[in-house]
């Protein structure tokens, strides 16, 4: 079987320029949770982008993406998008529906599916998320933690194969992370997230991919490598206080 | 001046508000086609409008001086319609005919707007067949007008924040960099958006 997420040395570069990825290959299993781990604009957000097609725009890049082992082109588009769940940085950027209801239900809707099944579709995803009884509230009014799992619950209604995260927990109080970590640990999709919440990253995913200045510098099982002090220091990381009180032993 | 977003009073009762929206819009539309095909000397036709749409205002129980508020808000727009009127060397309507016209048909929208949800006046131009991107767009410009509200402000706090002694022209200053500010960070908040509703499938 292919995998989920194949990338084979992916190089982009922006308007102006600057190289934000600098030949990246990886790839990841069906229904396994990667971290993807770097300092800020090591070019986290600028791959996630291409795990769904949103960038390249143009043929600025070279390399290759296969989504359960298709090739991301202009004609396979609408097949990976189903597939891939992004949920953004900026919750606000996400819900860009007055309500709720309205926004959860975009995605089934621009699929075209019957309404019946949207509505369904909506009420069982707001469930999933605890925002059982939000659906008519106006999206500005909520708190951030709530915006950031009404997102996640406008991307479940697609039912995607593959769940792709821009900093999910940042912005969040202890409780909000807490709620939402476990809302990512029951959901059996493929997983990569990409963050600085290291312990978020030690409790869910057992492999890490450690990304700075567009290369891939570390990939493998995530207690080894953030155990790897050095490593940590040398990537604008740090080794997490959760793994200094667990003994290996 | 007190800004109190336009939906604070949508959700409010009255038999305005209790109207249904189609009804009221069209009705809205209806009065200010003829008010703005009415001859210039129709002065009773112009008065009775400005009763109705005065009584209207009182029974939906909106504050008249919020409505004052945003007419005044607005009347750079009237007086402009105007002046260009009264400069225009062919003339053939006198100003003040043209600043009753559009003080009454603004009137109209703003009672309108103010005793309807946003939303439902969006179901109804649906309804009406009105061009979905048209919707979309006004739908999203509802939408984040708060956000970006909420951005100006911030900026706006944190700007005098480190503002020390007052000095004139001060306030001017800081207002045009805010500006200026919003909008590159706007056209950035735009292009974030039109990514995400790629992602779930917008064509």
């Amino acid at each position: 079987m292919s995998p989920a997420i194949e990338v084979t040395d992916l190089r982009y570069r922006y308007h102006d320029g600057t190289e934000a990825l600098r030949g990246i290959t990886f790839s990841i299993e069906r229904g396994d949770c990667v971290g993807l781990l770097g300092p800020n604009g090591s070019g986290k957000s600028t791959l996630l982008l291409h795990l769904n097609g949103i960038l390249p725009e143009k043929a600025r890049n070279t390399g290759h993406v296969r989504i359960m082992g298709e090739a991301v082109t202009a004609e396979s588009l609408e097949r990976v998008r189903r597939r891939v769940g992004l949920l953004f940085q900026d919750p606000d950027d996400q819900l860009f529906c007055a309500t709720v209801e309205e926004d959860v239900a975009f995605g089934p809707r621009q699929l075209g599916l019957p309404e019946e099944e949207v509505q369904q579709r909506a009420r069982d995803a707001l469930a999933r998320v605890g925002l059982r009884d939000y659906g008519h509230r106006a999206t500005h009014h909520l708190s951030q933690g709530e915006k950031r799992r009404a997102c996640l619950a406008g991307v479940l209604t697609c039912k995607p194969d593959i769940l792709v995260l821009d900093e999910p927990t940042s912005g969040l109080d202890p409780r909000g992370r807490r709620e939402f970590k476990t809302l990512l640990r029951e959901i059996h999709a493929t997983r990569l997230i990409a963050t600085h919440d290291l312990e978020l990253v030690v409790e869910l995913c057992p492999r890490s991919i450690i990304l700075d200045q567009g290369q891939i510098i570390a990939d493998g099982p995530t207690r080894e490598l953030l155990n790897d002090e050095e490593l940590m220091l040398a990537h604008g990381l740090e080794r997490p206080h959760i793994l200094r009180h667990i003994h290996p032993h | 001046m007190s800004w109190l977003p336009h939906s604070h009073f949508t959700h409010s009762d009255s038999i305005v508000h209790r109207m249904r929206p189609d009804v009221k819009l069209a009705c809205a539309f209806a009065l200010i086609l003829a008010t703005a095909l009415a001859p210039g000397h129709w002065t009773a036709w112009y008065a009775a409008v400005f009763a109705l749409l005065t009584g209207a205002t009182l029974v939906s129980r909106v504050p008249l001086k919020f409505v004052i508020q945003r007419l005044l808000l607005l009347s750079p727009f009237i007086l402009a319609i105007a002046a260009v009127n009264a400069f225009h060397p062919d003339v053939r309507t006198p100003w003040q005919v043209v600043a009753a016209k559009s003080l009454l048909s603004l009137l109209a929208v703003l009672l309108v707007t103010l005793t309807t949800p946003f939303g439902k006046i969006l179901q109804v131009l649906r309804r009406a067949k009105v061009p979905a991107l048209l919707i979309t767009t006004m739908a999203l410009m509802h939408r984040y007008l708060f956000v970006l509200a909420d951005e100006s402000e911030r900026m706006q706090r944190a700007r005098l924040s480190r503002t020390f002694r007052k000095r004139k022209g001060i306030w001017w200053r800081l207002s045009a960099s805010v500006v200026s500010q919003l909008f590159v960070r706007a056209s950035q908040r735009a292009e974030r958006i039109y990514d995400a509703m790629c992602a779930r499938g917008w064509k």
